[in-house]
């Protein structure tokens, strides 16, 4: 039979693509299956196609086949096999994208030590250079390579969320001098952050940015390298990898600042912190901290004040994989919750022992994989249930997201904060001014439709908008919406997503179909649905097949006031700044 | 017959141990000339103590959970891994220093030790046959190697009296077998072990994952 086109290329690249660390991790293997139940998969499932050393055997194959002395002359003695078809890589795609997070867990518990991680990322590697991988992972790679962020994020959109944000960090510490600084040069730290805190979590950059006004630190952010995250170490793009690399430390350089501060994202502090030196090949000349140890610095300096009785709900903390696993930073948070709550309990297993949070390796953009990647949290969901915290902090934007989906699927009585807004809630400043009203700081009102068909969450959302100063106008049909749309000509939409007559999502798609006087209006998606329930709803895979734009915003049920508030305010902001609504 | 049983257990051991250490320097040689990967980052632990720990940590059983969670199957890992290894001393042991398992007690003990490490193998063997995962995972290698090593220790606890010819020059025969054919199977993997434990434990060392910490697990606010 001869070989697709792909699968000749996959062949091609294989033998470049093996370093030394992974030829030793494709040869060690003796089969014992000692990895096979430290693998949240097969904890989850007991299929034994989900044990590790059966996931590294189907990449194992090829080096087998092609690589290894005895495979070359007797493949089948060995299980040696090659890949001849498309339907094999897609079939290696599945193993290697749908059914590992890249966590390392088995790695830490083989006794030969292999690196089923390596294995598996070096597949990523093959299939991704021939265009087979998940199409969220393509897409934001692109993003990456063509924006330099993976949200898509356009520079001025970014200015105005920094300045708007600027503005939100003055109101709540009572300064008017109080600023997000951006390009300023020669500063002690340049921070670097997940899109995510510019695009859907304000509240975890402004949690940061009143840290840094609170010690009084010379710091700043950069217009461009700003994006910390890096795909490239999930699709196996070292080239895309060194790319992002490349962006923030050039801006570091650019402004000259002494060092570089990375947000709480597990794989953006891994990839910048270790696998962008390498794959750049710069020796850097400034060093490189999570923030994590920024804040750690900052208790044991004596910089700042905590009351650690805001924070007086029991909280566990979960070590990220990328933290935990890949950069022997597991005591920095722990000190720091320590300080700043009251009550701290230990999940088990824990540190470079700790479960997956299910949503590691680029799961979070596979939304194909969706339903598996909750199927296989159930040990995580058991795992912080025995906790018995209310709270579970953690210092991974990924984490959150993937935390949040298994603590709705599992219905589990806690909730999900970063470190450092657990940190930026204890601190402790001179005075706090109430929040101003939309109004009270002088803003024309603006009018918001709400879209529920939850009689309760509409009134709910109304009463917290009016009071907040906005005008709404509001429908439990969602039949209606595009009419009040052209009606009343709102600001901003906000919109459930299950909803019996129309969908949500058939109505984003209806709004941003263009043509029709109101595509530009911003959307804030309100929902508590699980895409588990309703796959046909898992609204990343609904705007990655009808590539639809992302909404501006994205709130989760139940509805926290602050967060929506915050959403609402910046992507009000933001339109203002752009574009006027039809 | 003992001339016979004399050459087997020494020219033609020496050629087959010779012919695998070549194969070995070989393979060594084939496997440094795959590049390897290089921090280029300034080390946040300590290397040599990560590749220490890495080399050390499988006879650590406390500080693996699949060890800490499956302790009668790391038992039977390390009681079969030291009759492998004892038989391997034995066939050094019988042609040049036989006077060192002379007495009746040191026999009894080395035979003990390989009766405990075949029953261990036959755990093994019917483990891969039996389990899903492992089944699913074995190749022909993967089989044709257990049996053989059960056999080889079999023939090690037969031999090991120094007494019967026949028991002999089956368990230097299959000594030789296995010094040809080992290089070429799994078995070879002890080979790879000493190089992946450093590369892991360099990178993991270097990272600051190696040696695990452990921490308390009772923490307590440090200020209310």
């Amino acid at each position: 039979m001869q070989r697709s086109e792909k699968a000749q290329a996959v062949v091609d690249s294989f033998r470049k693509k093996v370093n030394r660390q992974a030829a030793l991790s494709f040869g060690i293997c003796a089969h014992c299956g000692q990895c096979t139940d430290s693998c949240h998969y097969y904890l989850a499932t007991g299929d034994p196609k989900m044990a590790p050393a059966y996931k590294a055997d189907q990449v194992r194959k090829l080096y087998k086949y092609h690589t290894d002395w005895m495979g070359k002359v007797a493949p089948k003695w060995v299980g040696g096999k090659t890949v001849v078809s498309d339907e094999d890589l897609e079939a290696l795609k599945e193993v290697v994208f749908g059914n590992c997070t890249m966590c390392r867990r088995c790695t830490l518990n083989c006794p030969m030590g292999v690196d089923m991680a390596l294995l598996i990322r070096t597949a990523r590697s093959l299939l991704t250079e021939v265009g087979v991988a998940p199409q969220g992972v393509l897409d934001v790679s692109k993003d990456q390579w063509e924006h330099g962020n993976q949200m898509a994020v356009d520079k001025q959109d970014y200015i105005e969320t920094i300045e708007w944000l600027s503005e939100e960090l003055q109101a709540e510490v009572g300064d008017a001098n109080a600023v997000i600084p951006l390009n300023k040069e020669g500063a002690d730290l340049l921070y670097a952050i997940n899109p995510r805190e510019v695009k859907y979590a304000p509240l975890s950059l402004l949690a940061s940015a009143k840290v840094f006004y609170a010690v009084g630190e010379n710091w700043t952010m950069a217009s461009e390298g700003w994006d910390n995250t890096n795909f490239g170490l999930f699709s196996g793009d070292n080239a895309l990898g060194a790319h992002m690399g490349n962006l923030v430390f050039d801006a570091v350089e650019r402004l000259g600042a002494k060092k570089l501060v990375t947000s709480e994202c597990g794989h953006g502090f891994r990839a910048t912190k270790w696998e962008s030196p390498n794959w750049t090949g710069r020796k850097l000349s400034f060093p490189i901290e999570n923030y994590l140890e920024t804040m750690q610095g900052y208790i044991q300096s004596g910089r700042l004040k905590l009351d650690p009785s805001v924070n007086a709900e029991p909280v566990t903390y979960h070590d990220p994989c990328n933290l935990g696993r890949s950069s022997g930073m597991t005591e920095e948070p722990r000190f720091v919750l320590q300080h700043c709550c009251t009550e701290f309990v230990e999940m088990h297993p824990n540190r470079a022992d700790n479960l997956c949070c299910s949503g590691g390796g680029g799961a979070m953009s596979m939304s194909e994989y969706t339903e598996r990647r909750l199927q296989v949290a159930k040990p995580k969901a058991d795992q912080l249930a025995a906790t018995g915290a209310k709270v579970v902090a953690t210092a991974c934007h990924n984490c959150v997201d993937a935390l949040s989906d298994l603590i709705k699927r599992y219905k589990l009585d806690m909730r999900v904060k970063t470190v450092g807004e657990l940190f930026a809630e204890a601190l402790v400043l001179p005075e706090r001014p109430a929040r101003a009203t939309t109004e009270a700081i002088g803003e024309v009102r603006r009018k918001v439709l709400v879209v529920d068909d939850e009689l309760d969450t509409v009134t709910f959302l109304t009463t917290l908008l009016e009071d907040n100063g906005y005008q709404v106008v509001s429908t439990t049909d969602s039949t209606q919406a595009l009419e009040l749309i052209r009606q009343e000509k709102p600001d901003l939409l906000t919109l459930d997503l299950l909803m019996p007559r129309m969908a949500g999502t058939d109505l984003y798609r209806e709004i941003r179909a263009g043509n029709n006087g109101y595509g530009n209006l911003p959307v804030i998606i309100v929902t508590g649905i699980s895409p588990e329930d309703h796959p046909d709803l898992d609204f990343r895979q609904f705007i990655y097949q009808h590539s639809l734009p992302r909404p501006d915003g994205f709130v989760e049920k139940p509805v926290e006031k602050e967060q929506f508030l915050l959403s609402v305010r910046k992507v009000l902001e933001s339109a203002q700044e752009t574009q006027p609504v039809a | 017959m003992d001339q016979f049983l004399k050459v087997l257990e020494d020219e033609v051991q020496l050629i087959a141990l010779a012919f695998m250490a070549v194969v070995y320097m070989l393979r060594i040689r084939w496997l440094l000339k795959f590049p390897a990967s290089r921090e280029n980052t300034p080390s946040r632990g300590d290397e040599r103590a990560g590749i220490a720990y890495a080399m050390v940590a499988i006879a650590m059983p406390w500080a693996m959970e699949s060890a800490r969670k499956h302790w009668t199957k790391y038992a039977e890992f390390a009681v079969f891994h030291l009759g492998v290894a004892v038989a391997i001393a034995v066939t050094f042991i019988l042609p040049y220093w036989p006077g060192l398992i002379a007495g009746p007690r040191a026999v009894v003990a080395i035979q003990a030790v390989l009766a405990l490490a075949f029953l261990a193998g036959v755990s093994r063997f019917v483990k891969r046959c039996v389990r899903p995962d492992l089944r699913l995972i074995s190749s022909a290698d993967d089989y044709f190697s257990i049996i053989l090593l059960d056999l080889y220790l079999l023939s090690a606890f037969f031999a090991t009296p120094n007494r019967s010819a026949w028991a002999l020059i089956a368990f230097f025969g299959m000594t030789t077998f296995f010094l040809i054919y080992v290089p070429f199977s799994k078995i070879s993997h002890y080979l790879y072990y000493p190089f992946q434990k450093y590369y892991l434990g360099k990178h993991l060392g270097h990272r600051g994952v190696y040696p695990k910490q452990t921490g308390s697990t009772n923490l307590q606010p440090v200020a209310k």
